[in-house]
């Protein structure tokens, strides 16, 4: 399975054994940021824009909000939320916006950007591999009946996910983790996977 | 300048956008029902309704009240026309140091805005404030009274 | 009769121009050598009387021109009611209606100051007596004074609702108070009711209802004082850690900062608003000197039976042989807790020309004006401190020494400064309840009853290092007051028992906290009693009742243990895998007992129904001792259940709510019956007792539900492990 990869990328496989133990390594873990330079095929440079885009999505900042139990999760550990907020609170009298609004909000460092609300049912993430993400986010049926154009649209210009950049101070004022991705990288990264046809990698775990 | 009305009267204030709505409401208007308790959106103390819906007011920015409908606890009624929720909780004799009862007053009125006759889940995902003194015994009792009064009170309007 | 006495109408008594009173009582109820009396009186679990410093003129009493009478009590209201209470015994004695009352927490300046402050669930137990001799006092001399004013003989008037009725003519009281400058106080006290009651004894609605209901500026909070600033003060997040620079260059030029106030250890924000004051503080760096970083588990090593001072507080029979296969050993143990009253802490202070004035809750008056005239050497008479409702108190406003930092603001601003802690600041810097370690030991006799029972138990500071406490009690007493509360075996058929406490003085302030020991050694004795019962195979009811003579409080004893049973339908049986668990506990002489109805549901405890038999002694308002039962029993099942601070790197964590796991509406029982006996003709404590036994009583229906005893609070926690470690 290595035979393909060039050189910086068994040296980034060798670091990323070393880092995280990790014995398998996929074209689902290649990824721009580790990535510099290379002469690449094109299903290498699909599987490096793939994996940018994924970086992201797989972040905290996004799956908090795409839990696959109804919870909503909280924090770098993903806890579950506090006071058992659940799904039910969504058309309830205590909901999202009885604590979140429009914007962070540095005194009690209560997160928030328009439209602060858990992802719908359909778009479930949390425990899901990359490929399973990237499935359910190019479905209709899942993403709420977007086009590859409006869904690149949506992940690239939605007040609600550009929070994910800027996601304010905790409540004991410490500035929240943002993605691994720089926002322009993630954004251009999107619009290139899009563009050249969102093919998902095959997986050859 | 951020204007909104506040218990039925107009108001205007001359603050940072971003102070919190509950410093506004009890140091710059006076109304001091409204309470700190965390600053955290944790406790529930501050909750004020906005346009109607429950609101922890230590974490909703000042701006985000212009040219909306706040109310507090002094506007939810008084005691020649108490709100059902205030009724019920004098017929229960619900607080003990009474702090977070306003908080508390505020949340049950938006549940019971949204839902007239909620269950007892209902009111266990929607009541998440936090009392010390261990009133919630008296509380679930004067939750579902006051609903029992709405209901009566608009069988009486029909 | 009446002897004539001169006292000074001082001139802030005199509010409307008409009628204020002022009382000479102080002496006369006021014991000789109140130290030691309360040392006695605290060792028997007696219930202290009033204890007053001074014998100058107080004004307990003010009567209004509208014939109202205004009582300044020197304790204040924090939800338990007594305000209420006070209302209703002062109703019976000076023939009042109870709107004809207004009860308000005294200010030092009226000279009215408890050295006891208000806690310990004693308010009414101890001004039973003296408020209402006060109160009858007060009656006969305004009698004395219309029948001057009539010119009839005292004893043809009658009173009725503040109306003075001779045979042909009547007064009212303000009436009769009118324009006297001097009292007769009888020679004789006169005695108060002992029947007859028309207020004593029956549920009444809260004096304070409405205003709670309506959203009244009660609370020290919301005081305010004309041209107020606004503050917060930066204190250490690490136990221990000592103030050594700080950046505030940035912060000096914030919006609104009106000062940076550096003093000592601290550094205070003076802006316009409290927002600015927040703002500003989160834009400092301060460094700290730390010298050591705590671990929980370096807290748990150091505190533990076996180490600190050694105290025998109960000796009966002999020691039990720990090496007998016979003995059951067990070990139990409570986290620190906070107090998490939902009103911060803070004051509203003005320093002004070598006087202060200093509004905010506070369950210690005295000791507060005390602490701010020491800081800033002044006279007492040159601080008032007055006193507000409390947003909660449980103890945590036992010290209210954060008074001083908010003179010292106001004296540095040259403004009245309200001073108010962030949440942050409460969970870090409480006054905690101390964590605790507990070893029993027991064995049974030859017919399976308890022959040896012993409590070996560590615990922090609870009154030793109290601001409450003198330091020599525990010089003359040798032991932990608070944290010995309900930490002896009350089974005095018992023929071997012990109580042995290890004190150790902790690097983080513990204090008083609702019930002080009595929760954490109620959960330990009487879950290790019901694991004996247990062993025993019998009945824990029948258990406990067979080892209680009929000697000092055993009637009483066994009548409540009986009522919870019975009232609680006990049984060992499990019903709709739901079982039921019992405790007793006895306080200060008020003796509860709780049947929980508990299930475990997805992991989770749920406690359906409690069950509560209660005899706190004559009862002023059942009403409110009911709400007082009920919130005992939430809170301690809050504590019980799910609280818990922990030294994370030397902080102590967490700062919030949320994390701070405690009960919610959710979680309480959808059912408390409360069940009281009057087992003795004065009022007991009410507050605190029936919070004791609800952690033994949930642990022991969940016993019997799994099998699991649950050693360690909170016990949600411990169910947790426990069915982690049975997958």
């Amino acid at each position: 399975m290595f035979r393909k990869l060039s050189l910086p990328l068994l040296i980034f496989a060798f670091v990323s054994f070393l880092v995280f133990g990790s014995v398998v390594l996929s074209k689902e873990q290649l990824s721009e940021t580790d990535i510099k330079e290379s002469s690449l095929s094109e299903s290498d440079e699909n599987a490096i824009l793939f994996n940018t885009v994924m970086d992201v999505l797989t972040h905290q900042r996004c799956i908090n909000c795409h839990p696959s139990d109804n919870v909503p999760k909280q924090g770098e550990d993903s806890h579950p939320h506090r006071f058992d907020i659940t799904r039910n609170n969504i058309e309830a009298a205590t909901n999202c916006n009885t604590c979140h609004q429009a914007s962070n909000n540095d005194f009690s460092g209560v997160p928030g950007a328009p439209h602060w609300a858990l992802a719908p049912h359909n778009m479930q993430w949390e425990g899901l591999s990359r490929i399973e993400i990237a499935k359910s986010i190019l479905d209709p049926q899942k993403n709420g009946n977007r086009s590859h154009e409006e869904l690149m649209h949506h992940l690239t210009e939605h007040e609600l996910v550009m929070w994910a950049w800027e996601p304010g101070k905790d409540l004991n004022g410490q500035t929240r983790e943002t993605p691994p991705v720089p926002k322009d990288k993630f954004i251009s990264a999107v619009k290139k996977w899009i563009e050249s046809g969102a093919i998902i990698p095959e997986n050859k775990n | 300048m951020i204007t909104f009305n506040i218990n039925g009267k107009e108001a205007e204030v001359d603050v940072d956008e971003y102070t919190p709505l509950l410093w506004v409401v009890r140091d710059v208007l006076n109304l001091k029902g409204t309470k700190f308790g965390c600053g955290k959106a944790a406790c529930g103390a501050c909750t004020l309704h906005v346009d109607g819906e429950a609101v922890r007011s230590c974490s909703f920015a000042v701006k985000y009240a212009q040219g909306k409908n706040i109310k507090t606890i002094e506007g939810l009624g008084n005691e020649e026309n108490p709100h059902p929720v205030q009724k019920a909780w004098i017929e229960e004799i619900v607080p003990q140091c009474g702090y977070c009862q306003p908080g508390f007053m505020m949340a049950c009125a938006a549940l019971l805005n949204k839902n007239p006759n909620p269950s007892d889940e209902d009111i266990d995902n929607n009541i998440i404030n936090i009392c010390r003194c261990g009133t919630y015994f008296r509380m679930r009792k004067a939750i579902k009274r006051a609903a029992e009064i709405m209901e009566d009170s608009k069988m009486n309007l029909e | 009769m009446g002897k004539s006495k001169k006292f000074s109408r001082r001139k802030f008594l005199v509010r409307t121009g008409l009628g204020s009173l002022g009382i000479i009582a102080l002496g006369t109820y006021v014991a000789r050598n109140p130290l030691r009396r309360s040392l006695i009186e605290s060792l028997e679990s007696k219930v202290p009387s009033y204890k007053g410093r001074g014998s100058e003129a107080a004004l307990w009493f003010e009567l209004t021109k509208e014939n109202k009478i205004v009582f300044h009590s020197p304790k204040v209201e924090m939800g338990q009611g007594i305000f209420t209470a006070f209302t209703q015994m002062i109703a019976d004695e000076m023939d009042l209606r109870p709107d004809q009352i207004e009860v308000r927490a005294a200010a030092t300046e009226t000279g009215i100051i408890d050295a006891l402050a208000t806690g310990g669930s004693l308010s009414v137990a101890s001004l039973w007596q003296p408020l209402r001799e006060l109160a009858a006092t007060m009656r006969e001399m305004l009698k004395n004074e219309a029948a001057s004013k009539l010119a009839v003989e005292v004893n043809t008037l009658k009173t009725k609702e503040g109306i003075i009725y001779g045979n042909a003519s009547s007064l009212s009281y303000a009436e009769a108070a009118a324009d006297v400058k001097e009292w007769n106080v009888p020679d004789t006290i006169p005695k108060p009711r002992t029947k007859g009651f028309k207020y004593v004894g029956k549920a009444m609605p809260r004096v304070d209802l409405k205003e709670k209901v309506f959203g009244a500026p009660l609370y020290g909070l919301d005081a305010e004082m004309p041209d107020m600033l606004y503050a917060s003060v930066i204190r250490p997040g690490i136990v221990g850690a000592k103030f050594k620079k700080a950046d505030s260059k940035k912060a000096a030029s914030m919006p609104g900062v009106v000062k940076i106030v550096q003093i000592d250890d601290w550094i205070g924000l003076v802006a316009k608003t409290f927002a600015e004051a927040l703002a500003a503080k989160d834009s400092i760096d301060v460094e700290w000197e730390v010298s050591k970083k705590w671990s929980e588990e370096e807290l748990r090593n150091t505190l533990k039976v076996g180490k600190g001072e050694k105290f025998i507080s109960q000796k009966e029979g002999s020691e039990l042989d720990s090496e007998s296969e016979e003995v059951l050993e067990m070990e139990f143990s409570s986290p620190i807790g906070a107090h998490a009253q939902i009103e911060p802490n803070g004051a509203v202070a003005d320093y002004n020309n070598g006087k202060v004035t200093v509004i905010l809750s506070t369950q210690a008056i005295g000791i507060t004006q005390k602490q701010i005239a020491k800081a800033l050497d002044m006279e007492l008479e040159d601080v008032n401190v007055i006193p507000t409702h409390l947003g909660g108190g449980f103890g945590r406003r036992l010290d209210t020494k954060h008074a001083i930092q908010a003179v010292l603001m106001s004296k540095e601003v040259g403004r009245p400064v309200k001073y108010i802690f962030t949440r942050k600041e409460e969970f870090q810097n409480d006054m905690f309840r101390p964590p605790t370690h507990h070893i029993l030991k027991g064995t049974l006799d030859k017919n399976e009853y308890i022959n040896s029972l012993e409590h070996h138990y560590a615990s922090g500071d609870v009154s030793i290092n109290s601001a409450v406490q003198a330091p020599i009690v525990k010089t003359i007493v040798g032991m932990d007051l608070g944290a010995g509360r309900g930490a002896k075996i009350m089974y005095d058929l018992i023929p071997n028992r012990r109580a042995v406490q290890w004190h150790t003085t902790l690097p983080f302030a513990t204090s008083w906290w609702r019930a002080l020991g009595l929760l954490a050694n109620t959960f330990a004795i009487e879950s290790f009693v019901d694991e004996l019962a247990i062993k025993a195979d019998k009945n824990p009811i029948d258990f406990r009742l067979r080892m209680i003579s009929d000697e000092g409080n055993g009637k009483r004893l066994k009548k409540v243990i009986q009522l919870a049973s019975e009232k609680g339908n006990y049984s060992e049986e499990l019903k709709n895998e739901r079982a039921k668990g019992f405790a007793v506990s006895m306080d200060a002489n008020s003796i509860a007992a709780h049947v929980a109805e508990v299930s475990i549901e997805n992991g989770r405890i749920v406690v359906h129904k409690v069950t509560c038999a209660f005899d706190c002694g004559m009862v002023i308002n059942p009403g409110q001792v009911r709400a007082q039962c009920e919130g005992a029993i939430i809170m301690g099942m809050s504590a019980a259940m799910f609280e818990k601070m922990t030294l994370e790197e030397g902080e102590l964590k967490p700062t919030i709510y949320g994390p701070y796991e405690m009960i919610r509406i959710k979680h309480a029982p959808k059912e408390i019956d409360v069940h009281l006996i009057e087992g003795a003709d004065i009022p007991l404590p009410v507050g605190e007792p029936p919070l004791g036994p609800i952690g033994a009583a949930i642990g022991n229906a969940i016993r019997r539900l799994t099998g699991i005893r649950l050693k360690d609070m909170p016990m949600q926690e411990a169910l947790d492990l426990a069915l982690t470690q049975n997958v």
